[in-house]
């Protein structure tokens, strides 16, 4: 029988010969995956042990702890919840990293992210690890059911098949892409199911920009959404290993809920104005809207080619005084890589702050936005206060479009600097 | 075991599409988690005072894709504490719907909500018939049932009870 890839992923991890759309199966994760956060892992630790008198994990090679957000921390109550973490890692034997960059991008350049896998975390942007050909399930608070429990209780949801055809113009990414989904197809299109990513703009598609797309699978409703693995994967890949599963591959003739087809060639870049992500617009409606603010990182961006990118733009010019551009790579291996090739020298010299990797700018802990200011930003959300005061605004855009508008001052267009004709 | 039927007065419609409940707290209070503290917040911006007006047993209706964007747990933590037993609306974002349905917090899937009813109407959740009723206007209209475990879930009282029983059922197997 035909499968998709997630029907080929669930089977193994439930340890069925085969499943279909709507079968309750208790799989087991390969991977338990969390960071730290109040309310979440805390909790999720004093449940396991006061409610389930659960001691010890089982198998503890299959959980990673990552402390990103809070880094560094600006309270004792912040740096004691990172305490109990590494207090609770080292009790159990699970590795906790910390200050090597957001969880979502790590996990991948450990080796966590194994095409064939399957994986749980309770936040919902762990789907990016399905640009590596693993089902990776943001679960919430059922995340705790790894915790106590060698399986999850779950429904195999149907796949929805998105096929991306044509090709991308200079000064357009694969975060326009994304959203330019979200706008074809709707915030709620994919609700409940799951994505399974082709095409050959995809196939055209560096790992990082596959791993910004199926990192917002959420904001199309979707459980994840994963592509199948490929030569440039396995480059990637080499070396990094955590896990021998054999890698999947959709049958030819698997079975669809929908198959969607979209076209990208005539796209251009995008804004996603406040306050939903489901507010995608074409940049050019927006150009000239006085910014004060630009963000370029986040688990969505944030890596070497956004930076290139932006370093491609700001290279020579200088940010607009007064305005504030916050460059903030995803990892230090991707920090690393950007000062190799000169990025963090053409940045800096433009005037961008560059931090070291965390996810806090993405959610206004720093940085933070006063009444009335504006942002260009290529975080994962624009809801109002996200990044500050509640009466402040945030253009979600790609890193270029941040660049441009760093030197403007104004959302602006980055294809003139690309081309070299600003 | 059968689900408790919901019946209460509309505390609030929000009548918006793919609402991000963040914004009920705000979205820099996410970190707070004392509820007193959490509760004197909720709708401080739209509606001062709203929670004085809550009734134990109250609903929220809401839009389509309800609880879109990064549905953190305060902003419902602190319904909860006011007395809110439960969302009616048009749709629910998975990751909203997933995460409050684990914590026993009831949200029905019912189409046409926000069109049929108003703050401060009654209404009825009648889990069995698989409707939802508003009395007072002479109308009804029918819920998304829920799933088997979906069901359990809010039976038992949310993820860790329900947790719980099924550890107890398999054990109940195997001995």
């Amino acid at each position: 029988m035909p499968h998709t890839m997630t029907e080929k992923i669930l089977a193994r991890a439930s340890g069925r010969a085969s499943v279909r759309p709507g079968d309750e199966i208790e799989a087991r994760p390969d991977f338990v995956i969390a960071y730290d956060f109040p309310g979440y892992t805390d909790v999720f630790f004093r449940e396991a042990r006061e409610e389930f008198g659960i001691d010890k994990v089982s198998s503890p090679e299959r959980f990673v702890l990552f402390i990103d957000h809070m880094v560094p921390a600006a309270t004792p109550k912040e740096e004691e919840l990172h305490r109990v973490t590494r207090a609770w890692g080292a009790a159990q034997g699970v590795p906790v990293h910390e200050r090597k960059g957001i969880g979502h991008q790590v996990s991948a350049e450990l080796g966590y992210a194994q095409p064939g896998a399957f994986i749980v975390h309770f936040d919902g942007h762990v789907s990016q690890l399905g640009a590596f050909g693993a089902y990776a399930f943001g679960a919430r608070k059922g995340i705790l059911e790894g915790f106590v429990s060698e399986t999850l209780a779950l429904a195999v949801p149907p796949t929805i098949k998105i096929v991306l055809t044509g090709t991308l113009q200079p000064g357009v990414m694969a975060r326009d892409v994304f959203h330019h989904m979200v706008r074809v197809m709707g915030p709620a299109s994919c609700a409940f199911k799951a994505v399974e990513l082709a095409g050959p703009v995809i196939d055209a598609m560096s790992i990082e920009g596959r791993q910004t797309i199926c990192g917002q699978a959420m904001f199309l409703g979707a459980n994840t959404m994963l592509i199948a693995p490929d030569a440039r994967t396995f480059e990637w890949l080499q070396g990094r290993s955590l896990l021998k599963v054999e890698p999947v591959y959709p049958d030819a003739d698997a079975v669809y809920e929908r198959v969607v087809t979209i076209d990208v060639t005539a796209l251009e870049p995008i804004v996603v104005v406040p306050p939903s992500p489901a507010n995608t617009q074409d940049l050019s409606k927006h150009l000239g809207l006085e910014v004060h603010t630009g963000y370029l990182g986040s688990c969505a961006s944030g890596r070497i080619e956004d930076l290139r990118a932006a370093a491609d733009v700001l290279r020579g010019r200088q940010v607009k005084p007064g305005f504030q551009l916050n460059v903030v790579p995803t990892s230090q291996a991707i920090m690393v890589q950007a000062a190799r090739e000169g990025l963090i020298e053409v940045l800096a010299q433009a005037g961008a702050f560059i931090s070291s990797p965390t996810c806090d700018y993405c959610f206004g802990r720093i940085a933070t936005m006063a009444d009335g200011q504006r942002a260009v930003s290529t975080g994962t959300l624009n809801t109002p206060g996200r990044m500050g005061s509640v009466n402040s605004e945030i253009y979600l855009c790609n890193a270029a479009v941040v660049a441009a508008s760093a030197i403007e001052g104004r959302i602006a267009d980055p294809r003139p600097y690309l081309l070299g004709a600003a | 075991m059968s689900l408790k039927n919901l019946q209460g007065r509309v505390a609030w419609v929000f009548e918006e599409d793919d609402y991000d409940i963040d914004l009920i707290v705000g979205v820099s209070n996410i970190k707070i988690t004392d509820l007193n503290e959490l509760a004197a917040l909720v709708m401080a911006d739209r509606a001062p005072g709203f929670a004085a007006t809550v009734q134990p047993g109250d609903l929220l209706v809401g839009g389509r894709n309800f609880g879109y964007g990064h549905p953190h747990y305060p902003a419902m933590r602190a319904m909860r504490h006011l007395g809110i037993a439960g969302v009616v609306a048009e749709s629910f974002s998975p990751g909203f719907f997933r995460g409050e349905m684990s914590m026993g917090f009831a949200l029905v899937t019912c189409p046409g909500i926000v069109a049929a009813t108003q703050r401060g109407d009654a209404l009825v959740v009648d889990w069995a018939a698989e409707r939802v009723n508003l009395p007072a206007r002479a109308l009804s209209l029918p819920l998304q049932a829920l799933s088997a475990s979906e069901r359990g879930m809010l039976e038992a009282g949310g993820l860790i009870p329900y947790l719980k029983l099924r550890a107890a059922r398999a054990q109940g197997q195997t001995a």
